[in-house]
């Protein structure tokens, strides 16, 4: 796979995909930001992390979460704002993956903080990676059209 | 690749900055370390984080097996009806808390002095000790709340049930 790749480098379909992709995170933070403890406690019911950083992870989550879909919509910081993204997917499919594995039926704390919102833990692997697709063609995608900042060109 | 991960640091430093300083300013806000126990041994009393004083007991996955053992105790499972019927406490009744109006009967026709131990999920599911506290406030004598709940008696392979009750 080439970085000049036409359908990689195309700017109509960079635009779509990093407002799309903005859009989609900056959604998924406002609950999070609005209840952080209600956050913090999914974040202790995945297990995953030590009692200590359970906190400052589910505060500082959702802000990364903001800060990259901002500047990805806008068009500043896109390297990097994309980087973190595909990062914290993969990320979150490792941990979905790993409570599958285990047999816990978790709350996902994707989009909602309620504890309504129950998912099967299949249905939101299989939604990562079609997220983890959008994230990574926003990564690969160096059009710099439509941006406010002048990211480097490749 | 370089650009990127400077960018990275530099997002990272500046959301967490934000973080800090909104939660310092909400009304909402948490600590910054909380007090999680590191890991649910099966001696250890979870309690929730809403917890008040003058709420019925909490109790821990060793007691709520003993409890299990002597055949007095009624087991109340506050789960959906769904989660219930896949997988619930060998034994326990199922009186989902979020559809409490359509399972009166069933709470009234349980003995006031009868032991009764409810559960639910986990720690992340407090329909336990909302139930646990309306019985009690209704006169029951004697509630018992297993907040480990269902994951951490089935992680315990203790004695489970599945599908309808006829």
């Amino acid at each position: 796979m080439t970085l000049n790749n036409k359908f990689l480098q195309n700017d109509h379909l960079g635009l779509i995909v990093r407002l799309a992709v903005g859009i989609i995170f900056i959604y998924a933070s406002i609950d999070k930001i609005g209840d952080p403890a209600q956050f913090a406690r999914i974040v202790y019911n995945y297990h995953l992390l030590p009692g200590e950083l359970i906190n400052i992870f589910a505060l500082v989550l959702p802000w990364v979460e903001i800060v990259c879909g901002v500047f990805l919509i806008i068009g500043v910081y896109k390297e990097g704002s994309s980087l973190i993204l595909n990062l914290m997917v993969l990320a979150f499919i490792i941990a979905i993956g790993i409570n599958l594995i285990r047999g816990i039926n978790l709350e996902c704390g994707c989009f909602s903080v309620s504890s309504k919102a129950k998912e099967s833990a299949l249905w939101l692997l299989i939604r990562d990676v079609g997220l983890l697709i959008l994230t990574a063609y926003a990564f690969l995608n160096r059009s710099n059209r439509f941006c406010l900042g002048g990211s480097k060109k490749a | 690749m370089m650009v990127g991960i400077k960018q990275l640091v530099l997002i990272v430093i500046v959301s967490t900055l934000l973080a800090l300083v909104v939660n310092m300013a909400s009304s909402n806000r948490i600590p910054l370390v909380g007090n999680w126990p590191s890991i649910p041994g099966s001696h250890t009393v979870a309690v929730p984080p809403s917890a008040d004083e003058g709420d019925p007991t909490f109790i821990s996955l060793d007691e709520a097996a003993a409890r299990f053992q002597s055949s007095g105790t009624l087991f109340i499972d506050t789960r959906d009806p769904e989660d219930y019927e896949f997988g619930r406490i060998k034994g326990s009744v199922n009186i989902p808390y979020d559809y409490l109006e359509d399972y009166l009967d069933t709470l009234r026709a349980i003995p006031r002095d009868k032991e009764i131990v409810t559960y639910c999920s986990g720690t992340e599911c407090e329909l336990s000790l909302f139930l646990g506290r309306d019985m009690q406030y209704e006169g029951f004598e004697n509630i018992y709340i297993f907040y480990g709940g269902w994951r951490e008696w089935k992680r315990a392979e203790l004695p489970t049930d599945s599908g309808a009750v006829k």
